[in-house]
């Protein structure tokens, strides 16, 4: 059979504008190109700005994963003018960005994920009896009912048969590749409402803490929301409850409701264990500083590198081996296109050198995407969960452990089923369930410093420009939903003279680099990679999503 | 010698108006003295009323923008911005007043107040206008044309100020309309935010305009107390009893039209 | 609290009959549209023609295009409280086409959009998420291989009405902050033979894009606009006047620094920057998620996200001016300011001084002038 082009653009259910195109030959997928359709500028942009400022336009590279720009950026600002936060703003940053990480995980899997798993039209087959005994076998969650599943069955047939189906017009129903029974195809739909609610409830810590989301408000040198019990407009005790509830409700929806779902789907498709794997290193800057924020070792999802996929040997991660190529982004370097540039010396400066519009294909192109490649000593990289408790797992961790343990024992795969689509969703699942739990932790630890009578969310030693110096320079990391984030500013009198993010769907989604490396979507896409039908791509989408796409983030 | 306005009807001995001290050494003048009649009551009344408010204006202004004294106490007493506010809007109405008399006397005043008078443009005007301010830095101090109304770099300075006046009346009225969208000043004046790139602009050139005045100030009462103190023919006394004292053989720029 | 609330709405329903079919009964449907009218700022007389028109609409076609933005304002509608996302999705509107939710992806989707602005034609309400670049031929944006400002000029030339989401689609947001790399414009730069709403911030609070949608199904029209496009019934105030801690501000009580005293009390955000004075939104009176807090209740200033341009405008967020292009060091007019002042004051003086010394030297010249002629008079004489 000859090889087949494959484009899928856009591609959906991610945040941002991907372009995949494929090579298809005897139902396998045989070469792969990820493309970054966006740019916006916003490193040029930054420009001459107040260092203070620089989370807020930074905040809006991206307003899925949305805490996570702002804090990386008060930490590079933080960390070049030498500003040591209050443990209090510490907990609470820990705390908002815990949220995060729990509210959009949630929400990949059934609003951007689960369709690919989940046949919408296969749930109205459900017996919803036979639902409720099936959600009862897996968890506890009180409102698995069979009136519910039956209204929910109910909501679904009617919709469908309006014959308007809205989100749901043209999927890829019926494809051979959904696996799951109805009972578990409505009950992962009437999840998938349910969550709907869900994440607009728990977010609300971030209103709390930031007055809003998406894009709470951060501060240089700490938080802005004043802790005051006794006050009204502060963080009070009437605010502290709704948080502790929030948690508990986010802890609760995670452990019932989100990673029963996600097992029970995944052991109806334990062949996507072996698909998917891609590049073979893993790197995580990792998250949730328990300490300061130069003590590396007090992070909670520590700080590392895997290399070819080995768990026996965590690499330390030396920031000064991070470069990014543009040999096949629509950018130039002064220096040519084939080097690779630190972001201390980094340039953002766009040239596009592609087709004119309307493009039919764009492999052909030696250039081919807005994504830089970001390479670590030369290498490609995986971010993201599944890097996060590979590098975990093999420093020891004993949650991580015990939970991947578990999982893995529950689907009865070995941990090399990892190193795939389905590890990198399961992956995903546990970091949930751990940092759902772990906020308890930082509340708890918030709230008795407050008692002892620390109230202090800021330090304004160095709020003050006269108190700079004339010039610095400094780095913030954090590994945000997707994975390992770093922003570098250079500061100038005053003012921003350069400013780099290496996001992690740069990492991800990056094109090939000066050595012709693929990047980990590429590489994923044609490791033992299945595609049935050209017309109905439901398995990139399975794969890419696992990855939980986003290009606004990819490039800024 | 003829005041243009309305002759000159008396003559009167020579009165010493110097203000300062070492100016009463310089010999007094000789000879005969004219009383010309310059500035009409409504712009002397305009003047005087302006600079009051624009001094409270800066005043006020200048707290707005940097409030520095905190009170302590509970707000349902304590109203200090309030009052601040209050007194910038009062003066604020009150100089948009004066403007208006200064507009009305720009096409009903004299020749030295008519809306021309306020424009260097004839060309003896733009000549002496270098004659002017080698006066000012003393490179030829004895040559300066002597005008009876302002001489150029006095009309430049004024209209230049007149115009500062209006910028900040409309940016200030720009600023005060946002709190009543859809009102009377809102209709009339937001316009100008968009113009200009929005409300902060506004702000900033408002701001910014306090400081005009507060260097155009100094410099205006100095050359005012100087012109007096040198040329001893009352020239502060003018804008308070409208006319002055000049010298009856002396020729005058714009004596004649 | 996560019980399903809402029917599935069927083509052929309308309203009315969806709702009696839910066991909706009147009065709780009055409360809605009574609801639904204190949002709008509407008068209760209002409240039967709103009945009668919710109780006849069907489910119109919505037609969801993202530009070049972050995805934040679609994340603000998701966390929308009434109607939740959900019913909105579901119930109130037919979602025809919209990246971040929907199953399909490539042709596929891209025919659900060709299908239903075929079928729809002049009926659809487009909503834009996003700005347009203009630079190098739009090519910084491409969906499927055209470039955005094609997709959205398609879109816009049969719809029933344009409703921009956001700062992006208003004026271009943060990437047409200066220097606007890749000339990124709002859409009424380029849909300009209909009227476009502009639901402004980055990102508007999601439950003012619902009352929008609702006002347009009721009454078949956008809502009144001000001058930016922006719905009066949510912008026609500025923050500051509706600010509860305008009675600090008044008493001149101010948050010095963060963490102080004073913030600590909830004190006015005037001197650390709040644009509150120049911002015009609902954020007061709304609030942020389901009326949990909002930036000024949480201790930030207002950085003035509804405002065209707030990023060059309104920046630097913590001082109280702007800085502004070619002045070079804001924030310092009033250094720069006084020491003019200052200046001028000392120049004059040495003028002064100046003068001084001249007329004592004219005068000392003109004495020996004078007596130098006298003696010789005498000698003569
Ligand atoms: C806020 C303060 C002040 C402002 C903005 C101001 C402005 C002006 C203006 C615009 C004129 C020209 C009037 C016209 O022809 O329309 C003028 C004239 C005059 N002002 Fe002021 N003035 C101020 C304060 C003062 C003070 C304090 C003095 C006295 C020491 C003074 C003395 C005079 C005199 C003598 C004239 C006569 C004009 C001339 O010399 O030809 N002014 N002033
Ligand atoms: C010579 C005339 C004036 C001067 C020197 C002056 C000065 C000032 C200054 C320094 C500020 C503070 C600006 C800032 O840093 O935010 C201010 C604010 C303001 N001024 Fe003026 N002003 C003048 C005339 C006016 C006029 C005619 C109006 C008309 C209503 C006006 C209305 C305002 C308003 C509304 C504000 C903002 C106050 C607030 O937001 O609470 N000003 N003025
Ligand atoms: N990639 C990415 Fe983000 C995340 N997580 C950020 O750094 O999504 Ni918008
Ligand atoms: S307006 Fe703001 S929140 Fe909305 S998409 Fe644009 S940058 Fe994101
Ligand atoms: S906090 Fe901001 S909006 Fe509120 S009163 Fe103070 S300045 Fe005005
Ligand atoms: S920053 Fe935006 S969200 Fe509201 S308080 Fe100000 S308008
Ligand atoms: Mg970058």
């Amino acid at each position: 059979m000859a090889a087949t082009r494959v484009v899928v653009d856009p591609i959906t259910r991610i945040e941002g504008h991907l372009r995949i195109e494929a090579q298809q030959e005897n139902g396998r997928i045989t070469n792969a190109w990820s493309t970054a359709t966006q740019f916006r500028g916003i490193e040029i942009i930054m420009q001459g700005r107040d260092p203070r400022d620089a989370w807020a336009y930074t905040q809006r590279i991206c307003g899925v994963c949305t805490v996570v720009h702002a804090v990386a950026s008060c930490r590079a600002v933080e960390d070049a003018l030498g500003i040591r936060i209050p443990p209090n703003a510490n907990l609470i940053r820990n705390l908002v960005h815990g949220m995060q990480f729990v509210q959009d995980h949630v929400i990949h899997f059934y609003h951007l994920h689960a369709l690919d798993w989940v046949d919408v039209t296969s749930a109205l087959k459900a017996d919803p009896a036979a639902t409720a005994r099936l959600a009862a076998s897996i968890s506890p969650w009180p409102n698995n009912s069979a009136t519910w599943f039956a209204e929910v069955k109910d909501r679904i047939a009617k919709f469908v048969s309006s014959g308007q189906l809205g989100i749901f017009t043209n999927g890829y129903w019926g494809h051979p590749a959904y696996k799951l029974p109805p009972e578990a195809n409505l009950m992962a739909v009437a999840h998938y409402l349910e969550a709907l609610d869900w994440q607009r409830d728990v977010i609300r810590l971030h209103t709390i803490f930031g007055g809003k989301n998406p894009h709470p408000n951060f501060l240089v040198g700490g938080m802005a929301s004043a802790i005051n019990l006794d006050g009204t407009a502060t963080i009070n005790a009437e605010r502290l409850t709704d948080i502790r509830d929030m948690i508990t409700r986010a802890q609760r929806f995670v452990e019932q409701v989100y990673w029963p779902d996600l097992q029970a789907i995944a052991s109806f498709y334990k062949d996507w264990a072996s698909i998917g794997g891609g590049v073979r290193n893993y790197l995580s800057v990792g998250e949730f500083p328990e300490g300061n924020i130069e003590e590396t070792d007090k992070l909670y999802l520590p700080r590392g590198i895997i290399l070819d996929r080995d768990l026996s040997t965590v690499h330390p991660y030396d920031p000064s081996r991070v470069a990014e190529f543009i040999t096949s982004s629509w950018y130039e370097y002064a220096q040519g296109d084939d080097v690779g540039l630190h972001p201390y010396e980094g340039e953002t400066r766009p040239k596009y050198a592609g087709p004119p519009t309307p493009w039919t294909y764009l492999q052909q192109e030696k250039k081919y995407s807005w994504l830089k490649s970001p390479r670590y000593d030369g290498k490609p990289m995986e971010v993201g969960p599944l890097a996060r408790m590979l590098v975990a797992y093999a420093a020891g961790h004993e949650e991580v452990r015990a939970e991947v343990g578990a999982a893995l024992g529950r689907l009865k795969v070995g941990p090399a089923a990892l190193f795939s689509t389905l590890g990198r969703t399961a992956a995903r699942g546990v970091e949930t369930v751990l940092l759902a739990r772990r906020m308890n932790t930082w509340y708890d630890a918030l709230v008795n410093r407050i008692r002892s009578g620390d109230v202090q969310t800021f330090n304004a030693d160095k709020w003050e420009p006269e108190s700079w110096p004339a010039t610095a320079q400094g780095y913030g990391f954090l590994d945000a939903p997707r994975g390992a984030l770093g922003h570098w500013v250079q500061i100038e009198n005053g003012k921003i003279s350069r400013y780099q993010c290496v996001v992690p769907s740069t990492w991800n989604a990056g094109p090939r680099d000066a050595q012709g490396q693929v990047g980990p979507y590429e590489a994923a896409l044609t490791d033992n990679h299945p595609l049935v039908d050209p017309e109905r791509p439901i398995e990139i989408l399975r794969t890419i999503h696992s990855f939980d796409p986003c290009i606004a983030c990819g490039v800024h | 010698m003829t005041s243009p306005s309305r002759p000159a009807h008396e003559h009167r001995p020579p009165i010493h108006a110097g203000a300062l001290d070492y100016a009463r050494r310089v010999p007094p003048p000789s000879g005969e003295y004219e009383w010309v009649y310059l500035w009409g009551r409504p712009l002397r009344f305009m003047h005087w009323v302006a600079a009051i408010c624009i001094v409270l204006l800066a005043a006020t202004g200048l707290f707005i923008g940097k409030p520095y004294f905190v009170p302590a106490g509970d707000p349902e007493s304590a109203y200090l911005m309030g009052w601040f506010r209050f007194v910038h809007f009062t003066a604020a109405a009150v100089l948009v007043m004066t403007g208006i008399v200064r507009a009305y006397w720009l096409l009903m005043g004299n020749r030295f107040e008519r809306l021309p008078a306020l424009f260097p443009l004839k060309r003896r005007d733009l000549r002496n206008m270098i004659e002017v301010v080698k006066f000012y830095l003393m490179i030829e101090p004895e040559k300066a044309p002597k005008y009876l109304g302002h001489n150029p770099l006095q009309q430049l300075s004024y209209t230049g100020i007149y115009l500062c006046a209006v910028l900040a009346v409309v940016t200030g009225f720009a600023m005060y309309g946002q709190s009543n969208p859809g009102g009377l000043i809102y209709t009339a004046f937001n316009w100008v935010n968009p113009l200009l790139g929005g409300a902060p602009i506004a702000r900033f050139l408002h701001h910014v305009l306090t400081w005009v005045f507060l260097i155009f100030i100094p410099i205006h009462v100095y050359l005012a107390l100087r012109a007096d103190a040198l040329e001893r023919t009352g020239t502060i006394s003018s804008i308070i009893s409208g006319g002055r004292f000049v010298e009856a053989g002396e020729h005058y720029v714009d004596a004649e039209s | 609290m996560y019980y399903p609330t809402s029917h599935p709405w069927s083509a052929d329903q309308t309203l009315g009959d969806h709702l009696a079919e839910r066991g909706v009964n009147r009065r709780d449907f009055l409360e809605f549209c009574g609801s639904m009218c204190a949002v709008l700022g509407l008068s209760n007389s209002m409240l039967p023609r709103i009945a009668a028109q919710l109780e006849a609409v069907k489910r119109p076609s919505v037609i969801w295009l993202q530009l070049q933005e972050c995805t934040g304002c679609v994340e603000s509608v998701l966390r929308t409280a009434e109607p939740t996302i959900g019913d909105l999705v579901l119930d109130v509107v037919s979602l025809d086409y919209q990246h971040t939710l929907m199953a399909g992806a490539g042709a596929a989707v891209e025919k659900a959009l060709a299908d239903s602005m075929a079928a729809n034609k002049g009926k659809y309400v487009l909503v834009v998420t996003g700005s347009v670049p203009l630079n190098e031929n739009g090519i910084f944006l491409t969906i499927g291989g055209r470039t955005g400002r094609e997709i959205l000029e398609e879109a816009a030339r049969d719809a029933a009405a344009v409703v921009g989401v956001g700062a992006c689609a208003h004026f271009g947001s943060v990437q047409a902050a200066r220097p606007n790399p890749t000339g990124a414009v709002g859409i009424r730069e380029i849909i300009t033979d209909k009227p476009v709403v502009n639901i402004a911030g980055c990102p508007p609070i999601g439950d003012v894009v619902t009352a929008t949608l609702v006002h347009f199904l009721t009454f078949g029209r956008l809502p009144e606009m001000d001058s930016e496009g922006r719905p009066l019934f949510a912008y026609g105030k500025r923050i500051h006047d509706q600010c509860p801690r305008r009675a600090h501000f008044d008493a001149g009580q101010y948050v010095e620094v963060f963490d102080d005293e004073a913030a600590r009390k909830g004190w006015c955000l005037y001197k650390v920057g709040c644009k509150g004075p120049a911002t015009f939104s609902p954020c007061p009176i709304f609030q942020w998620n389901t009326r949990t807090s909002w930036p000024i209740g949480a201790g930030h200033p207002c950085i003035g996200c509804t405002e065209p341009f707030f990023w060059d405008t309104m920046a630097p967020f913590y001082g109280r001016l702007p800085n502004v292009a070619g002045f070079g060091i804001e924030s310092k007019v009033d250094t720069i300011g006084a020491a003019l002042a200052i200046g001028a004051t000392a120049g004059v003086v040495a003028h002064a001084v100046a003068t001084g010394v001249y007329q004592l030297r004219h005068r000392k010249k003109a004495e020996a002038a004078a007596s130098a002629a006298g003696s010789s008079t005498t000698k003569e004489g």
